[in-house]
């Protein structure tokens, strides 16, 4: 079991894929944000990749190990420590009962994974136990962990020592500045050339005003085709508005002049227009972008984007574990 | 208008939007629908799920099984083969939803959003006058006067929106501007041509007018012999009626959902045809009110 000493600003049980087949209900798939860190976590310390662990954003937990165990930390770095020793990301630890892990302020990208050997164990809620803050579902009791609760663990045995192959870790950018995959449409028709070619060049800044349901972006107006202004009215008074429409994850929603990348535990629909939308395997980057960094968006087709994340999911192996 | 041809518009990597027209017209609505039902029986390889929305019906895929090429090459087919909107019958639960109109609790909202947001009109008074109602009483008969058609969920998970099935019940009305703070859990009201009920209590912008005891949201799995596997109640295609009571039956539901003695009063074997439908309303005075 793992002791909640202290929860960090928001640490959240997830598994992956998350909550996935209530779309039409309006439940979102939740999930770890950057899934490439997180299913990685659990390779190396013995589980499936997708098995329940925790995501730390911006600032880590203290936690108190509650048996001897293998864990694994991955993600961003929280300059993890034992006790008072520092350990390793990307390779997997032996633990003893009693001892704490300490993990610290984000010094590079913000979300840190935490994976121990069994996994972390909370009630399924509709086929998984990721967190969905916002209408209080999964986890232990809908939210994020607290201090002084107790995480049961599912009892199995890990491997220390495993590493992530140094070619098989994402990498972070040290000067602030994203290229983050983006692939045209649904609604790309109601931009003009112009907004497509701004939306490309422009360095967007990722707004504090951020989290787990959307990434808001600051930067300049966009710019339409008539198609957004001369339109039934049933679509809505704003040039951005359209008849309440299912938004794919990733979407790039056009609230009024706002664009906000809706992600894991983003809405299922609503009335605003979503001109690109960032693919799956980029969603890592933004899991790992904090504000006030800067997103580039590369436009990619969207076999491009399927090849892409073929890629991301034959790195997130065995095979990139030595 | 309706498009000859439905337009496939890709989401990313992994979802297909496919747009039926651009109009609110619940014409569409069933053909969204029509094409999830067809998705869902063909057990077409690589579909994960679909989401109808008004005009619209989102595919997730997994693009590791099927390309999207071939996928919209698929769901292109499947569209022929609906043919005609008259050809969809659809599964369709009918429920029946107890409601206190003119309720209390969310008169005491829209005097508190007057008092610290912005002064307004209390909202059934509104609604009823910009549609030319007598009073708030005719809004009461026209808007419980007609069976709901549930069109998509979202906003909120298990939130439906609600489209009047009568279209002697159609009104229309403005949303909030700006939005609530808050709602009451259970709260019944409209924005656009939509109505729709708040499962939690949480902000919103719909006018309001009436509030629901019955549980629409399950958490605890309290009610499971009428939510089945999920905590929300309805599904696309479920249609509803709210049936008007009064403060005296509202704390009896009330006392019963508390127990878990309460009981969902839903109708189970009805499919829903768009080709009775329409004949029916075709044969309507649609100036006719309530």
């Amino acid at each position: 079991m793992l002791e909640i000493l202290k929860p960090g600003l928001e640490t959240s049980i997830q598994d992956y894929p998350g909550r996935i087949g209530y779309w039409n209900q309006g439940f979102p798939p939740s999930g770890p944000m950057d899934s490439w860190s997180f299913r990685m976590a659990n390779l190396l310390v013995g589980n499936l990749g997708g098995a329940p662990g925790l995501e730390a954003q911006y600032m880590g937990p203290t936690i108190k190990l509650g048996a001897d165990t293998v864990i694994a930390v991955t993600g961003a770095d929280m300059r993890p420590k034992l006790d008072d020793k520092p350990i390793p990301l990307w390779e997997s630890v032996a633990v003893k009962a009693g001892q704490t892990l300490t993990l610290g302020p984000a010094v590079s990208g913000a979300r840190t994974y935490l994976a121990v050997a069994g996994g972390v164990d909370a009630p399924d809620m509709l086929g998984s136990v990721s967190t969905f803050h916002k209408a209080g579902v999964g986890g232990l009791d809908g939210h994020a962990v607290k201090a002084g609760q107790t995480l049961p663990v599912k009892s199995a045995k890990g491997t220390a020592g495993r590493k992530v192959k140094a070619d098989k870790r994402p990498t972070f950018p040290s000067d602030k500045h994203w290229t983050v995959e983006a692939v045209r449409g649904p609604n790309d028709d109601w931009i003009d050339e112009a907004g497509h070619k701004q939306f490309l060049s422009f360095a967007w800044k990722l707004s504090a005003r951020s989290d787990r349901t959307g990434y808001r972006l600051e930067g300049p107006d966009w710019t339409f085709t008539p198609k957004a202004t001369n339109k039934a009215p049933e679509h809505g008074s704003f040039p951005s508005n359209i008849i309440d429409q299912g938004y794919p994850l990733g979407a790039v929603n056009l609230g009024g002049q706002t664009p906000i990348i809706l992600v894991n535990d983003g809405p299922s629909m609503g009335g605003f227009i979503c001109p690109w939308t960032v693919p799956s395997a980029a969603f890592w980057k933004l899991g790992q972008a904090k504000p006030n960094e800067f997103l580039h968006f590369k436009e990619l087709s969207v076999d491009e984007a399927q090849d892409l994340r073929r890629k991301l999911d034959a790195t997130c192996t065995l095979d990139s574990i030595e | 208008m309706i498009y000859d041809e439905p337009k496939f518009m890709p989401g990313g990597d992994r979802y297909v939007l496919i747009e039926f027209g651009s109009e609110m017209n619940l014409e569409l609505n069933f053909i969204a629908q029509g094409l999830a039902s067809a998705i869902t029986a063909s057990k077409l390889k690589g579909v994960v799920e679909t989401a109808p929305c008004f005009a619209s019906l989102l595919v997730h895929y997994e693009p590791n099984t099927i390309r999207y090429s071939d996928i919209v090459k698929e769901l292109h087919a499947m569209v022929g083969q609906l043919g005609s909107p008259e050809n969809i019958e659809l599964d369709s639960r009918l429920f029946y939803i107890e409601t206190m109109y003119l309720d209390p609790w969310t008169k005491a909202c829209i005097e508190d959003y007057s008092a610290k947001i912005t002064p307004k009109e209390y909202d059934p008074a509104f609604v009823a006058r910009i549609n030319g109602l007598a009073d708030e009483h005719q809004l009461v008969r026209v808007h419980s006067g007609t069976e709901y058609w549930v069109a998509s969920l979202g906003f909120w998970p298990g939130l439906p929106f609600l489209m009047p099935l009568d279209p002697r019940a159609m009104i229309t009305c403005p949303k909030y501007n700006p939005p609530r703070t808050w709602t009451p859990q259970g709260t019944v009201g409209m924005g656009g041509s939509a109505s729709a009920i708040y499962p939690v209590a949480t902000p919103g912008g719909y006018q309001l007018f009436g509030r629901t005891p019955v549980p629409i949201w399950d958490y605890e799995r309290r009610f499971k012999a009428a939510f089945g596997d999920s905590i929300v109640l309805f599904r696309p295609g479920d249609r509803l009626k709210f049936v008007t009571i009064g403060r005296e039956q509202y704390a009896d539901v009330e006392a019963r959902v508390k127990d878990a003695s309460y009981i969902h009063n839903v109708v189970g074997y009805q499919r829903f045809s768009v080709k009775n439908y329409k004949a029916w309303i075709a044969s309507l005075d649609r100036t006719e009110r309530f």
